[in-house]
């Protein structure tokens, strides 16, 4: 079949599902709608993965002009290339599994019909955002996933302990994302000032055709692309705009897999990856984007060390993932850090999930402190769990292993100094990784005895999926060998993505010669295996419990506090808008404007009320009056004479 | 002429039917009023322009009592005639559809806005414009709150002193010419020297900026709005303001372009306060109608500061965004209004948990709420973004006013969407909807996704129109005859 044609129906079957599935569902069988909603997903997946194995060379597929003006056209096409398609498999792949999950962990829900509707609805605008050939597209696709994104995350806002707690964490991730999508709105006025289009094609070309001269269009494309980068940093929950994300793990946890770790939250590396023949340009802006990368990764990894929600450590374990990739993108290495994107999707997918299974069996309890010992009572999660936190640690030959060491090889090219930093970020992962690993699933069981008699291993729906993403988070990595292991099949994830990906095909590709490469690697090998001794050392066999909350001091608490950004915040945006809007309310809206039209009418009732007095009717105060105007009119008269 | 006439035997008609019937009489008749404008429709071409009536001569006065539309007309009188449908329908089940009075002067006021809409002489427009008042003050007396005649009274000198700098204007613009036909007061104003056409420009701008409000022109609003009945909130937020917009976009701008240069940055400043200023104050309002008429200033903001900016872009967005000011306004207040007849409050601190007692109404109302913040796929998405690019081109910290509604718009729709709905419920029980109120729910939100998924639909619609406004305005008097 043509591209286009598969194209159209791999980006509607997710729409189709959510449609059939918001008006019939609520009439259908559980099962019936899981699998209706799942196999929408997987045919999208298969669809993608036909035009993968056909690549056609940067297609166009032209739907309609959704507004069509005469200085510019918005239209709703789409693009076929390496990035575009690679992101489709990773969405719909990683789609189908976590649908697939849900089918089980949500078995006991009452909105089921309406949480496959919305996932499936969060998957095809999440399609929107990475397949549009223009960044319209991509801005209708990045308002929907916010949407999405806002329902899944409340989406238990009746539940009774937690549901004003949830509706407030999904309204704040709205919230701050769409202060992030006004960087995206004003990148795009821009855009189209500077280009007169929002086509990437065109873009890329004009840019092509540029004067060398002129310093003005560097100007412009600095502020684009920081506008840019500004709307990447609230999707991908960097800083300032991160504190949305671990929020968000209010939501059910396949939501959390999906939306806030494989897909939605890479929204932003898709961007700046898109936008790379701007960013390209603008070196200013890349060093915002290195620098901002790099705080966001450590800052996110300091905070996940003490905390004790099995979500919230993965949370602010993606944050810092997430920095991590930014910190490529600020280097030039869009491969790179779209390959940390995939195996990052690869194995934080899992993780969540795994947690997913172990709150599953848990009877919904999330704390850390209240598990131990669940390694031999659900043995298919702990494997799994056990390979997503070597993956992610950087455990030799593991998918993050590779990924990750791209990135360290970058940043000791570029600047030594961010490579140290970047080690810590590195280190601190491994570290608070295996601490979550050891407390949950070694030691004793540290909960009530009648959460224990109901833990029990998951279904084959949900552990499938465990299994699948096990795989690839082991062997994701064969995706892109570097050059020293062997000459034939290396670099295959940069070749791919370059070969056919506007504006890559021009970058510069630089690769570490391979004695510095392998020094890297044992260096990262090393300590990932000693932090990973340590740990076990420290948490299985000493037994070094997670403290309470009220023993923790000094840096403990701060980390455990998340470095009060969230007070800070409170303190500085929204108590000062909330006092703005009731002062401005009471002192200017009413005591002002309000009384002030008041008190012009006011004025002319006093008027009347002096002029009244005038209107006596006493002959001789008439007289008096016209004899004195009369005097005054002939004197005036005299006078000018 | 039908179009016009329709609406006044309807309710005159409404006097002669019995009682029990009344509340069908005028939900049919209201209907047939659309159908009648749907068939303008179908022999419509927006290339033309249609005469409905022209007597072809002058009469005392000046007063040539021309009446016709063009595309842009033609939208608005399709806009009054569906909402009006519409805000009878919401009404249906209350007690108020049952009173004569009331759906009598319903479609006066329709037969005022469809005046308004349709003139083509300034005199004329004058007088439908202050027809409209007449069933609205009746409207707000009988059947609002008891105590709000001091409102009401503010109501209708505030936009009686508005009305007299419109008729000052047209007085000067007739006398010049012995003539108020739209094209005849369109030559008066491009001979004008541009300091006259200003202080022209600036009496339309007193009475169309009350009516909006624009800021700080507004005061009037929020109380009005929480004393009105649900149908007159209604009437006043989604079409009564529209004729003041409309008015912008036919009368003042091109007829008095020569000196209103002077004073468009000034509404494009006080447009742009507003959006911002309606928002943040909507931010912490607990009165759900108070939260919603600042929340109304804020985007009618937007729309007129688009609106003076006069490009081909703005005003086809902005009557996109009028559009869907009018179903997001009924919309909410439908909302509010069922709320505060379930419940008997407005204070949404008061209120929490609906949508356990009433999912419907929860999924309805989150629906019109996004429509409200611009999800895509919702006609304020589009209308929004050409907007706010529009102000952007034109200036960018004007861009970055308006872009706040972005983020504010979705603080003040969300918190108050969630404190009342979610939650503990404070209420033993609330009604689920009953069908006209799903009906109307239903209807809204369709329109707004029709419009979100194909807004060149109606861009293209208007477009000839506002072509033909713009050529007037160069000079080229060809185009009504």
């Amino acid at each position: 079949m043509a591209a286009d044609i598969l194209l159209l129906t791999l980006i509607s079957l997710p729409l189709i599902g959510a449609a059939s599935i918001s008006l019939f569902g609520k009439n259908l069988p559980k099962t019936i709608v899981g699998t209706l909603a799942t196999s929408m997903i997987a045919g999208s997946f298969i669809c993608a993965v036909l035009i993968f194995l056909n690549l056609p060379k940067n297609q166009i597929v032209h739907l309609f002009s959704v507004v069509n003006l005469d200085d510019f056209k918005l239209n709703a096409s789409f693009q076929i290339d390496s990035l575009s398609i690679w992101m489709t498999l990773i969405i719909t792949g990683i789609g189908s599994l976590i649908h697939l999950f849900s089918m089980g962990y949500m078995s006991h829900d009452e909105g089921y019909y309406k949480f496959f509707g919305y996932l499936n609805l969060f998957i095809f605008s999440m399609l929107l955002l990475v397949l549009g050939s223009n960044y319209f597209v991509l801005f209708f696709g990045w308002e929907g996933v916010g949407m999405c994104s806002y329902l899944l995350i409340g989406f238990h806002y009746s539940d009774l302990e937690k549901g004003t707690a949830n509706s407030v964490a999904a309204r704040k991730a709205f919230i701050m994302n769409r202060i992030g999508d006004v960087g995206l709105l004003f990148a795009l006025f821009m855009i189209l000032g500077t280009f007169g289009t929002v086509e990437y094609n065109e873009i890329a070309s004009k840019i092509g055709e540029l004067e060398i001269t002129s310093i003005i269009p560097y100007v412009a494309i600095g502020a684009i692309t920081l506008c840019l980068f500004l709307a990447a940093t609230g999707k991908s929950a960097q800083f300032p705009l991160f504190t949305w994300l671990p929020d968000a793990m209010a939501g059910p946890t396949p939501v959390s897999a999906l939306i806030h770790a494989a897909t939605m939250v890479t929204a932003g590396i898709y961007l700046v990856v898109r936008s790379n023949f701007l960013f390209e340009l603008a070196p200013f802006t890349k060093e915002v984007i290195l620098y901002i990368g790099l705080a966001t990764s450590l800052v996110a990894a300091f905070i996940a060390m003490r905390q004790s929600d099995i979500k919230k450590v993965l949370a602010y374990s993606t944050v810092s993932q997430l920095g991590l990739m930014f910190v490529a993108l600020g280097m030039g290495a869009y491969t790179v850090a779209l390959f940390h994107v995939t195996t990052h999707a690869f194995f934080k997918a899992l993780l969540f999930l795994g947690s997913g299974s172990v709150i599953h069996a848990m009877s919904d309890e999330q704390d850390i402190r209240k598990m131990g010992g669940l390694a031999k009572k659900i043995p298919t999660t702990h494997l799994t769990f056990l390979i997503g936190t070597l993956a992610i640690s950087g455990f030799p030959f593991l998918s993050g292993f590779y990924s990750k060491d791209e990135i360290l090889a970058h940043a000791l090219m570029h600047n030594p100094v961010v490579y140290g930093v970047l080690m810590i970020a590195v280190t601190l992962t491994a570290i608070y990784m295996f601490r979550l690993y050891f407390l949950v699933f070694h030691g004793k069981f540290r909960g009530d005895s009648h959460t224990e008699s109901h833990i029990h291993e998951s279904g084959s729906s949900m552990t499938i999926p465990l299994i699948i993403l096990a795989i690839l988070s082991v062997f994701g990595g064969i995706l892109n060998l570097p050059g020293i292991f062997l000459h034939k099949g290396a670099h295959w994830f940069n070749d791919y993505l370059n070969a056919n990906t506007i504006g890559l095909d021009l970058i510069e590709q630089h690769h570490l010669d391979a004695s510095q490469a392998i020094l890297l690697m044992v260096v990262a090998s090393i300590i990932a295996l000693s932090v990973m001794t340590w740990a076990y050392v420290n948490y299985a066999k000493r037994g070094n419990l997670a403290k309470a909350d009220e023993e923790l001091a000094g840096w403990e608490k701060v980390s455990n506090a998340k470095l009060y950004f969230d007070e800070l915040y409170n303190l500085l945006f929204v108590k000062p808008i909330e006092f703005i809007s009731g002062s401005v309310h009471h002192y200017f809206d009413v005591a002002v404007l309000r009384n002030g039209v008041f008190g012009i009418a006011g004025l002319v009732e006093k008027t009347g009320n002096v002029t009244r007095k005038w209107q006596s009717g006493l002959l001789s105060s008439y007289l008096f009056w016209m004899v004195l105007g009369l005097v005054v009119i002939i004197g005036s008269y005299i006078i000018n004479k | 002429m039908a179009l016009l006439v329709l609406p006044i035997v309807l309710a005159l008609l409404s006097f002669l039917i019995p009682q029990k019937l009344v509340r069908y009489f005028g939900l049919a008749g209201a209907l047939s009023s659309l159908v009648v404008a749907l068939g303008h429709l179908s022999y419509f071409n927006p290339e033309r322009y249609v005469s409905i009536f022209d007597p072809n001569k002058l009469f005392p006065l000046g007063l040539s009592f021309k009446m016709g539309y063009d595309g842009l007309s033609l939208t608005m009188v399709l806009l009054v005639n569906a909402i009006v449908t519409i805000i009878l329908l919401a009404n249906f089940a209350k007690e108020l559809a049952e009173n004569k009075t009331f759906t009598a002067l319903v479609f006066l006021m329709q037969f005022g806005l469809l005046g308004v809409f349709l003139a083509q002489d300034g005199l004329l427009f004058y007088g439908f414009w202050e027809i409209t008042l007449i069933p609205i003050f009746f409207i707000l007396y009988w059947f609002g709150q008891q105590n709000n005649n001091s409102v009401l009274l503010k109501f209708f000198i505030y936009t009686l002193l508005g009305s007299l700098g419109m008729l000052l204007s047209f007085i000067v613009l007739g006398t010049n010419v012995q003539s108020f036909a739209y094209n005849d007061l369109a030559v008066a104003g491009s001979f004008m020297a541009s300091k006259m056409a200003c202080w022209v420009a600036c009496g339309f701008l007193l009475a169309f900026a009350i009516k909006i409000p624009l800021f700080p022109f507004h005061t009037w609003q929020p109380n009005t709005y929480t004393t009105a009945p649900m149908a007159g909130t209604m009437l006043l937020s989604a079409l009564m303001l529209k004729m003041a917009l409309f008015g912008m976009i036919k009368w003042m701008i091109p007829i008095t372009y020569n000196g209103f240069s002077e004073i468009k940055w000034l509404i494009i400043t006080l447009g742009s306060i507003g959006i911002v200023y309606g928002a943040i104050i909507a931010i912490k309002q607990k009165d759900i109608k108070t939260l919603f008429a600042y929340a109304s200033i804020s985007h009618v903001g937007l729309i007129a500061a688009g609106i003076v900016l006069f490009t081909q872009t703005s005003l086809e967005s902005a009557v996109i965004q009028i559009i869907n000011h009018s179903i997001v306004a009924v919309g909410l207040f439908f909302a509010a209004d069922i709320i505060e007849s379930r419940t008997g409050t407005r204070n949404i601190y008061e209120l929490g948990g609906i949508a356990k007692l009433a999912p419907r109404f929860a999924f309805w109302f989150a629906l019109m709420t996004f429509v409200s913040v611009s999800v895509p796929f919702t006609a304020g998405f589009i209308g929004e973004f050409l907007l706010i690019k529009e102000l952007f081109m034109a200036h960018w910290v004007t861009g970055l006013f308006a872009s706040t509604t972005l983020v504010f718009g979705a603080v003040y729709m969300l918190r108050a969407y969630q404190v009342s709905m979610f939650g503990t419920p404070k209420m033993t029980s609330f009604e689920d909807l009953k069908w006209n109120e799903i009906l109307v729910f239903a209807s809204l939100t369709v329109a707004a996704i029709l419009i979100g998924i194909s807004p060149a639909c109606i861009m293209n619609f208007v477009k000839p129109s506002i072509e033909h406004i713009n050529e007037l305005m160069v000079g080229s008097l060809n185009f009504i005859k």
